[in-house]
Order: C-alpha cells, then sequence, then structure tokens
C-alpha cells in the first residue's frame, strides 16, 4: 500500500525580521588608545582584537617578512617569562593567543573563556610591550618560515598566489613579494631586527582594541586601561598608503610547469577597488556572488554544474588598503586545462555585458539576508571591527553597506564590474606546462611564459 | 561552567527524531539532519559512495529542479552544505526565520523522493564532480593520501573504517543510478534521520513544522546493524613508507583508541592533547622547542562509534634532521608518559583548552546544531552539548596515565611515513 502523502504547496518566503549589526560602545583611553566593545549576550568566549595600522613599506627591503616574524615570536617570551612559562600560562587558563600582519597592519587576537579575561589581557599586553625576541626562538621561527615556504611551493593553490602578485604587480612594490618574506629576506632576520622593529612599529598610535562577546557584568574600558593604559608610542610612515601599481607587462598567462599534476590551478585577476570605491562596496560584494560564489553561480553553473570539470572556482573582489583586485581561482582536471581557461576567461569577459534583474536580486538578497549569521558570533564580529580599524574604519562602514545593498540593481551591477574590468587579465596556470602550455598558448589570450616550479 | 543550552525533543510517529533548541539571539534558524549512514556502511567494491549520493541531494528531488537547494535558500539568505564522513551523513542550512518552512520542505522532498530526479546525466556530472574533489584535496596535494593511508594500515581489510570516505576512482567510476536506487532505499527515511532546529523559533513551532513536512514520510530505512566487534590495540608497529616528491619529511603516527563518547576515549583524548596537542606539549616542548628537530606537532583523537576510534600525530621533522630520529623520540615520550602520567599542570592545561574549544564550537547556531545532531544521532544522547564538559572535567589523572599505558604505547603504533625523494639524512 502505498502510504498516504498530503500534497504540500512549496512555501513561501515571509520577509526576514529586522536586524543590525551589534551596537558598539566606544571609549578613548587617558593615553588616546580607542577602545571598541561589542556586548552579545550567550557569547561566552571572549573575542579581543588589538589592530596596530602598519604598513608593509616599513620593512626594511633586505628584511622582508621581519612584521611576520615579529608577530610570530611576540608571545615566545617576554622581560618576565621565558616562551615555555608564557605557552604554560595561556594555555592553563585556556587562552588562545595569535598575531598576524597584513598589508595594512598587525592583529594581535585573544580568545578566551569569560571568567579569564583580565588574565588573559594582561599577558595580551605583556606580549604586546615586552616580548624578549629570544636567540632560540627567533632562529626556530626563522627555520619554521623557511619549511613553510617550502610548503607553499609545493601546494598549486600557493604557488599560483605566490606566481599572481610578482606577476601582476610592478616589482617595485612591496605588493609583489610575500608578506612573509622570502627565503633570501627571511634567512637575514637577527633577533636585533626585530627589537628594532617592534619599538618602531607595534606603538600606541592609531592602535584600536576590539572586544566583543558577553559581557554583561565587565567593565571593559577599565579592564583594557588596567592592561593597555600606560602603552605609548608613536610612528611614521615613510610613504602614504598608496595603490600598489601594476606591471606594465601584467596582462599575460603565467604557467608554472608542475609535471605530473592531475589537475591545473589558474589564479586570474585583474584590478579592483577598495572599500572606499565610489558607488560603494556594496556592489562588488554582490558581483563576487553573482560570478564565482556558489555553485550555481556564473562560473561554477558550466564549470562544475555543466562540464564536470571542477570541485569549485571562486571569485571576489579582494579589498587592500588602497586599492584592490578581482580576483578569481580554483582547480581543474587536467586535461580539460585548455578548454576551461578560454571558458572560464569567456564567462569573466562577458560579464561586461551586463547582469540579468534576477541574479542581481539573488545576489542582493544572498549578501544582506545572510548578514545575521555571518556576524553572530563574537569572533566574526571582533574580526570585521578589528580588519576595518587598520583602514580607518568602523563597522558603521558594514551598516552602511548592508543599507546600501537596497540601491544595488542590474545596472549598478553592471557599471561597477566595468569601473574596473577591462579584460586586461593577469592569469596564472599551475599545471603539467609539457602537455597544456602549447594548447593554452593557442586560446591567444595573451603572451605565455613557462616558469619552472 | 555549568551550560544550559535548552534542548527539546519529540519523535514523530515515523521514527524521525526532532530535536528543537531555542534561541533568539539571532532572526536565524539552522535546520540541520543527520542520516545515520556514512562510509563504514558502504560495501566492496562501491567506496566512496555514500559521499558520491550526498552530492546528488543537490541534483534535484520530485519538487525541486537540480541545483534549486543552492540557488533558492542562498537567494532567500541560506548558507548551507553537507559532509560525509566515516559514521554519518548530514545537510545543513541557516536560514533566516521566515525561509525555515522552505528550508524544510525541499529538506523533506529530497530525503522522501529524490529517486524521482535521479538520472544517469546527474550521476556521470557529479560523479566528475567528486573525482575532481578527490584530485584537488587528495591526488593533486603534497601528503593528501596520508590520511588514506593511515586508515588502511590501521584497521584491517574489510572493517568500517579501512577505506576512506573519498573512496577510489574505481569505485567512483563503478557507480550505478541502480547503486543510488538500493542506497536510498536501504539507509535514507524519517526512521534513520535526526532534524535539529536550532535557532529564533519555540519548541512547539519547531515540532509542528517537523511534522507538517516530515510527517507524511514512510518509515522507510532497513534496520541498522549493530556496531561491529571492538578492536584491541595493534600487536606489533606497523610501517608504511612513502618516498616521494615532497618538501619535508612528515611522520604519521597512528593508534587505535576506544570507541567515542566513552570515559576511557575522554582519558585516552587528553592524553593525546597533553603527549602532543597543547604548545606545551610534551613531543613540542622536547621535539619543536628544544631539540628543533621538528617543525610543527599535532595530535588530536577522532572518536568514532564501529568498535574503535582513531588517534592521530603528526610530526614535520625540520630540515638536516632524521626521521627515524625523530620518530625514537616521539616513542620515548611516549613510554615516559604512560610511565609517569600527567602533572596537574598539563591536565589544567588539557581541561581549559578543551573548554574554550568546546564554548567556540557552540558560539554558532550551526556548530551547535552540528553537534546536538551528532551525540543524537551516534550516542543517543542531545543533551551531550551541555555535559560534556562536566563529563570530561570527571576524568582523573590516573585514567588518563592509564589509557596511555594501554593505548598509546610505541608498541601499538602505526606509522605512515612520507619522506623527500633526495633525503640527504637517509
Amino acid at each position: 500500500m502505498t502510504p498516504q502523502e498530503s500534497v504540500l504547496e512549496r512555501p513561501e518566503v515571509s520577509p526576514p525580521k529586522p536586524w543590525s549589526f551589534p551596537d558598539a560602545q566606544r571609549s578613548e583611553l587617558a593615553n588616546g588608545l580607542a577602545v571598541v566593545s561589542y556586548d552579545i549576550p550567550g557569547q561566552y568566549v571572549i573575542s579581543v582584537r588589538l589592530a596596530v595600522p602598519m604598513l608593509l613599506e616599513r620593512e626594511p627591503r633586505d628584511r622582508e617578512g621581519v612584521a611576520t616574524i615579529m608577530a610570530r615570536t611576540l608571545d615566545e617570551g617576554t622581560a618576565r617569562h621565558t616562551a615555555e612559562e608564557f605557552a604554560e600560562l595561556l594555555e592553563r587558563k585556556g587562552i588562545a593567543l595569535g598575531a598576524g600582519v597584513s598589508d595594512s597592519g598587525l592583529i594581535v587576537d585573544l580568545d578566551v573563556p569569560k571568567r579569564h579575561l583580565t588574565e588573559a589581557l594582561d599577558l595580551l599586553s605583556q606580549a604586546v610591550r615586552e616580548p624578549a625576541f629570544p636567540e632560540n626562538e627567533v632562529s626556530r621561527h626563522v627555520k619554521t618560515r623557511l619549511a613553510e615556504i617550502d610548503q607553499e611551493r609545493a601546494v598549486p593553490g600557493q604557488r599560483a598566489a605566490m606566481e599572481f602578485i610578482e606577476t601582476y604587480f610592478d616589482a617595485r612594490e612591496r605588493a609583489s613579494r610575500p608578506t612573509a618574506g622570502t627565503k633570501a629576506t627571511i634567512s637575514a632576520i637577527t633577533p636585533q631586527d626585530l627589537v628594532v622593529f617592534h619599538a618602531a612599529n607595534v606603538v600606541l598610535s592609531g592602535a584600536t582594541v576590539v572586544v566583543a562577546g558577553d559581557l554583561g557584568d565587565l567593565d571593559i574600558v577599565s579592564q583594557v586601561e588596567h592592561a593597555l593604559g600606560s602603552w605609548t608610542g608613536a610612528a611614521v610612515d615613510a610613504v602614504e598608503p598608496h595603490a600598489a601599481v601594476r606591471s606594465v607587462d601584467a596582462a599575460r598567462i603565467a604557467f608554472v610547469d608542475r609535471p605530473g599534476s592531475v589537475q591545473t590551478e589558474f589564479y586570474v585577476g585583474c584590478p579592483g577597488p577598495d572599500r572606499r570605491v565610489e558607488g560603494g562596496w556594496a556592489a562588488y560584494q554582490v558581483l563576487g556572488f553573482v560570478i564565482g560564489g556558489s555553485p550555481n553561480a556564473r562560473v561554477d553553473a558550466v564549470l562544475r554544474e555543466d562540464k564536470g570539470f571542477t570541485y569549485g572556482i571562486r571569485s571576489g573582489f579582494r579589498p587592500r588598503r588602497c586599492g584592490g583586485m578581482f580576483l578569481t581561482s580554483g582547480s581543474v582536471r587536467a586535461d580539460s586545462t585548455v578548454e576551461a581557461l578560454g571558458l572560464l576567461l569567456d564567462i569573466l569577459d562577458k560579464a561586461r555585458e551586463g547582469f540579468t534583474a534576477e541574479e542581481t536580486q539573488a545576489g542582493v538578497d544572498f549578501i544582506g539576508k545572510t548578514a545575521p549569521g555571518r556576524y553572530a558570533t563574537a569572533d566574526t564580529v571582533a574580526e570585521e571591527a578589528a580588519g576595518l580599524s587598520l583602514e580607518g574604519l568602523t563597522t558603521e562602514f558594514t551598516t552602511a553597506t548592508l543599507l546600501a545593498l537596497a540601491e544595488v540593481d542590474a545596472s549598478a551591477l553592471a557599471a561597477a564590474y566595468d569601473r574596473f574590468v577591462s579584460g586586461e587579465w593577469t592569469v596564472v596556470v599551475v599545471g603539467d606546462a609539457g602537455l597544456y602550455a602549447e594548447g593554452v598558448r593557442g586560446l591567444g589570450r595573451g603572451e605565455v611564459t613557462v616558469i619552472p616550479a | 561552567m555549568p551550560l544550559n543550552y535548552e534542548i527539546a525533543e519529540r519523535t514523530l510517529a515515523n521514527g524521525l527524531r526532532v530535536i528543537v533548541s531555542e534561541d533568539h539571539s539571532v532572526p536565524n534558524v539552522t535546520v540541520d539532519l543527520w542520516v545515520n549512514v556514512g562510509s563504514r556502511h558502504e560495501v566492496e567494491g562501491r567506496t566512496g559512495f555514500a559521499h558520491l549520493f550526498e552530492h546528488l541531494m543537490f541534483q534535484g528531488s520530485r519538487n525541486v529542479a537540480s541545483g534549486e537547494h543552492f540557488s533558492v535558500l542562498m537567494a532567500a539568505g541560506g548558507r548551507l552544505n553537507a559532509t560525509t564522513w566515516f559514521d554519518r551523513t548530514n545537510y545543513f542550512e541557516t536560514v533566516p526565520r521566515g525561509a525555515m518552512d522552505l528550508a524544510l520542505w525541499m529538506e523533506a522532498d529530497r530525503h522522501g523522493h529524490l529517486l524521482d530526479a535521479v538520472n544517469q546525466e546527474n550521476l556521470d556530472n557529479q560523479r566528475d564532480v567528486v573525482k575532481e574533489e578527490k584530485r584537488q584535496r587528495y591526488d593533486n596535494m603534497p601528503y593528501g593520501n596520508a590520511l588514506i593511508d593511515v586508515y588502511a594500515v590501521i584497521f584491517p581489510k574489510g572493517h568500517p573504517y579501512h577505506h576512506a570516505t573519498i573512496g577510489s576512482m574505481q569505485d567512483l567510476d563503478a557507480a550505478s543510478v541502480q547503486d543510488v536506487h538500493e542506497f536510498f532505499r536501504l539507509h535514507y527515511g524519517p526512521d534513520n534521520t535526526v532534524l535539529a532546529l536550532v535557532g529564533d523559533l519555540t519548541p512547539d513551532e519547531g515540532f509542528v513544522a517537523a511534522e507538517k513536512y516530515f510527517g507524511p514520510l514512510p518509515a522507510t530505512a532497513a534496520a541498522r546493524r549493530g556496531p561491529v566487534e571492538p578492536l584491541a590495540t595493534l600487536s606489533a608497529p606497523v610501517r608504511d613508507e612513502h618516498i616521494e616528491d615532497v618538501p619535508a619529511d612528515r611522520l604519521h603516527i597512528a593508534f587505535r583508541l576506544p570507541v567515542d563518547d566513552t570515559p576511557e576515549f575522554f582519558a585516552s583524548s587528553l592524553a593525546m592533547d597533553i603527549i602532543g596537542g597543547l604548545a606545551t606539549s610534551r613531543l613540542y616542548r622536547r621535539l619543536v622547542r628544544g631539540e628543533q628537530s621538528a617543525v610543527s606537532v599535532s595530535a588530536n583523537a577522532m572518536g568514532f562509534v564501529d568498535g574503535i576510534s582513531l588517534g592521530l600525530m603528526v610530526i614535520d621533522v625540520a630540515d638536516g634532521f632524521d626521521a627515524d630520529a625523530v620518530e625514537a623520540a616521539a616513542c620515548e615520550e611516549l613510554v615516559r608518559f604512560a610511565e609517569q602520567g600527567p602533572t596537574e599542570i598539563e591536565m589544567e592545561s588539557a581541561l581549559a583548552q578543551t573548554e574554550r574549544g568546546w564554548l567556540s564550537s557552540l558560539a554558532s547556531q550551526e556548530e551547535r546544531a552540528d553537534h546536538i545532531c551528532h551525540f543524537a544521532t551516534l550516542q543517543g544522547d542531545a543533551g551531550y552539548i551541555n555535559t560534556f564538559l562536566d563529563r570530561l572535567g570527571e576524568v582523573s589523572a590516573d585514567q588518563v596515565q592509564q589509557a596511555a599505558a594501554r593505548w598509546l604505547m610505541p608498541t601499538s603504533r602505526a606509522v605512515v611515513a612520507y619522506l623527500k625523494q633526495d633525503g640527504d639524512t637517509r
């Protein structure tokens, strides 16, 4: 007997309930440190981010990566504790402390269960203000970074990203070389380099502390005051923030030879905006989704769902402190290399002809309606606020951008794409050049240079 | 700290377990379905099938067109995906509250009526996609197949965990539309599924909606087999060596561990943390900080349900050091730990780090839903999220030492070594 099944109509979706980005409480300590807090009830792990603006151009040319090694060794021994003691102090209280640098600055991140916040802030302060950079730990992190470079060269996606910045940016730009340095520059780094770089750059001026989580009964400002209220120092940039210049011969295809590869990795890019772009940032978020943000977006509708060439290829606009890029990356089955690259570039070029109202609306709805979930946890809120602070922005920007989605229609999307995308692509291919370089050359999509892996 | 996330549970007449966890912090609902089928249920010659099947769940069902699951829910503000693992398969989306009914309707359509839409064309397409997933994540990556090797050496042929969830290219090629029909009929159905609804709803609203959309589905899944017989530890070390084009020597040192959700598993998990998981672990102190013979060390316990679990340590050997000597040093530390047991500070650290990790993972609705489904499906108890830390805290230092002495001795290790082709130290 067939069980009786009621036939239910596909349910209608009712409009989302109102939501807004968590409210920020802003203060400034007597020493000038900006403190921003977000009370998010139910978030029992408190996320703290200390953001210190710092252009990578401050690194000496022959010590590039010094900012990264410094970030990694801040907690590897301080004035008061050895590296091992410090690690133990963190772990006994369930504290996770880390730090990293981007093109716009240093972010120290701290996650800790609420009841240990006071101890955690004290340890963060010691790491930031009193690092000792012991010889043994510095040389260890230098060696670790050298090993990491070997690993990066062996992973196709990372190899592609390395080749991309070198091909894309003018060689005079810091952006043309890895943020974390090269073998030559890393090998030269000494503890003294870290001491000097730290003293000059990890300073109070321009810094912001973000605290997010279930802050109900905590006095965040006085806690931060206690930990960092006596911090001082100012830094001056030798250069103004500027959009890194693209190489004059960037519009070409660099084919990194990786013999025997069973897949081919693509990394395709052209200029894009930063968040302050005329016309607003919202349209660029939508573009990323419409072109390469889901299995049904333009790229994967063809390369994944129709052709079965890939597990997935993603596109997105990546803002930098000034200027930015539009990047598309992913891997395809090796024997589809030539056809897949041709199709991919066609899709990216054809987008210049415009977008349908339907796909535009789907993108607008995805970006806007997923926001409550994307910013639901302490760490995502803190991350957003800290990242924006390095660009001189606050999470008012996030709110304004979400509101601006209402104005994004198909013509706005087309105008936004047209403002930056001219069809002059920098293309990196990582795969078996012996088998596919000639075919790629035959596409006629740009000069092909084969580079040994 | 005592946790008190709201948990309400009801089982529908067709066997679907429905768990609702009310949380109004954001106006979203996570819809999470766990089906009690994973790669451990696959038969010989069809490895990788549970995962391939999961892909087909996005290619349409009776009233849903191919690809609509992604396109319609994303346009409604949904973030969604699915995953397959040894023990289970899960399907999930986080949607605005106003799209919850649509999500449930679409889920019920594919969990009840998938086969109406399965055909050779969408099977062939998703087979290609899955093969690219395998190439991207395993075959084209340095060390990419190491975990597959670990499972194969530490669990005997024919054991549910002997083969990896991704399966083999040969078996993926062999999968037919007929296999899809059989797999669906055997394993899918409300009586083999747990549904969690977490977020901006009341338990009553959740139960009513679950009944409305899933209530009409018949109980169709075949009865589950019981867990397979427990495995003992390996009686002698096993070694699997690969000389490959990798950037550095890497050692994977694996152990059989007791089944998940037992005091002995918790104890062995804490032992793994203290030996190799913490930044203050025995191996990190000696190999990474001290001798600097390793660039990194990690260790973690993966809990399974079928008679055994897995403990895995991964050590990246530093340039210029001998992998055998590093392995010997690691073995010394294992023996020493089994003899000494953990210090008070080590226990405190392992518990504190686990607590933060656990609380962080409960911070988002989607991960909380995932934990709720996990333990409801595989261990029975949907309230586990509230009690896990307390139960872990009851594990004594003696129990940790005993677990190490029983499960983590060098004599019962399996080592998968990936060594550089031109290694100059060997």
